[in-house]
């Protein structure tokens, strides 16, 4: 029996990390040759992780290493 | 068969890797020794995984710097009892989130539940997340991430996200620690990590995508060759 899209997103994370089990590979990518609904879900959760690895998310606030610093030098 | 470029990178990487850990462990022996100015030295390669830490549970930066600060110094304090049975970063990190979720008891009790508990916004960790029907987003994400807009979006997504998603989301996707090390900082099992970063990542993407497509950063073009299934 073919995958379903809800079987589809639970193996979203795996498929995008290329860790998916071999037997599941074909399943996926039979599914998203035919539903669009779930190739925009996979295209929208890959380009999530890729830009959440991006180091200029979540910046440190600038100054914080000296204040952070300054703190430290109070403790010691 | 030759190894190839691939194999010297990963070599140079485990070597670097190796360094660090071994300059790491140098630094723990001198601050421990009395040499406590090295400490900033030692942790300095950890400020923004504790600083991020701390804004994942308490979502106001300011507070989080604070956090984070607090949190170095009581590492400081109990550095000894750091036997490195973890890696120092994550033991670090498990001082910043029981650290912010102290905090965050004693800012906004009446949110003390959402925490650790089980709950979503539905109110059960068990409910499947359902990805909402939305158009294509084939923007490339790096070029994305040249216009602030989207990089505030991108951390107003995460702080939108429930607690028990958030935390898991930012260790594995912005941290890039493995299920393995972020299951042992969150003491949850491994099956449970995977788990709330598919649904993380699920709801960023549905948070996420009509934002990028307002923004106008999806090419025209896009759509006119037909890409776009929801036009």
């Amino acid at each position: 029996m073919a995958m379903t899209c809800r079987e589809l997103w639970r193996e979203v994370s795996n498929y995008i990390e290329g860790i998916i089990a071999p037997d599941l590979l074909g399943e996926v990518e039979a599914h998203l040759a035919y539903c669009r609904y779930c190739s925009a879900v996979v295209d929208g959760v890959r380009n999530v992780v890729v830009l959440v690895a991006d180091e200029r998310v979540f910046e440190l606030p600038i100054g914080f290493g000296e204040r952070l610093k300054k703190r430290l030098e109070n403790e010691l | 068969m030759s190894k190839g470029p691939n194999y010297a990178a990963a070599m140079q990487q485990t070597a670097s890797f190796q360094n660090l850990i071994e300059s790491e462990a140098e630094l723990i022996v001198r601050v421990l020794n009395g040499q406590r100015e090295c400490y900033y030295d030692l942790v300095a390669p950890y400020q923004r995984m504790v600083y991020v830490s701390a804004l994942s549970v308490l979502r106001d930066e300011a507070e989080a710097e604070d956090c984070a600060q607090e949190s170095l110094i009581k590492a400081l304090c109990h550095l000894k009892d750091f036997k490195g049975k973890s890696k120092f970063g994550s033991w670090l990190v498990r001082i910043a989130l029981n650290e912010a979720k102290m905090r965050r008891r004693k800012l906004r009790p009446a949110l003390y539940e959402s925490l650790d508990g089980p709950a979503d916004h539905n109110g059960h960790e068990e409910t499947e997340y359902v990805p909402q029907v939305l158009q294509d987003w084939r923007e490339i994400p790096s070029e994305a991430l040249e216009r602030n807009e989207i990089r505030e979006a991108l951390e107003n997504a995460i702080k939108q996200l429930p607690d028990i998603y958030r935390q898991v989301f930012i260790l594995r996707d912005l941290q890039e620690y493995d299920t393995a090390d972020t299951a042992e900082i969150l003491g949850v099992s491994e099956a449970v990590v995977k788990t709330r970063l598919v649904r993380a990542r699920l709801q960023m993407r549905d948070l996420l995508t009509p934002v990028v497509r307002n923004s106008k950063l999806l090419s025209r073009e896009v759509f006119k060759r037909g890409k776009n299934p929801w036009l």
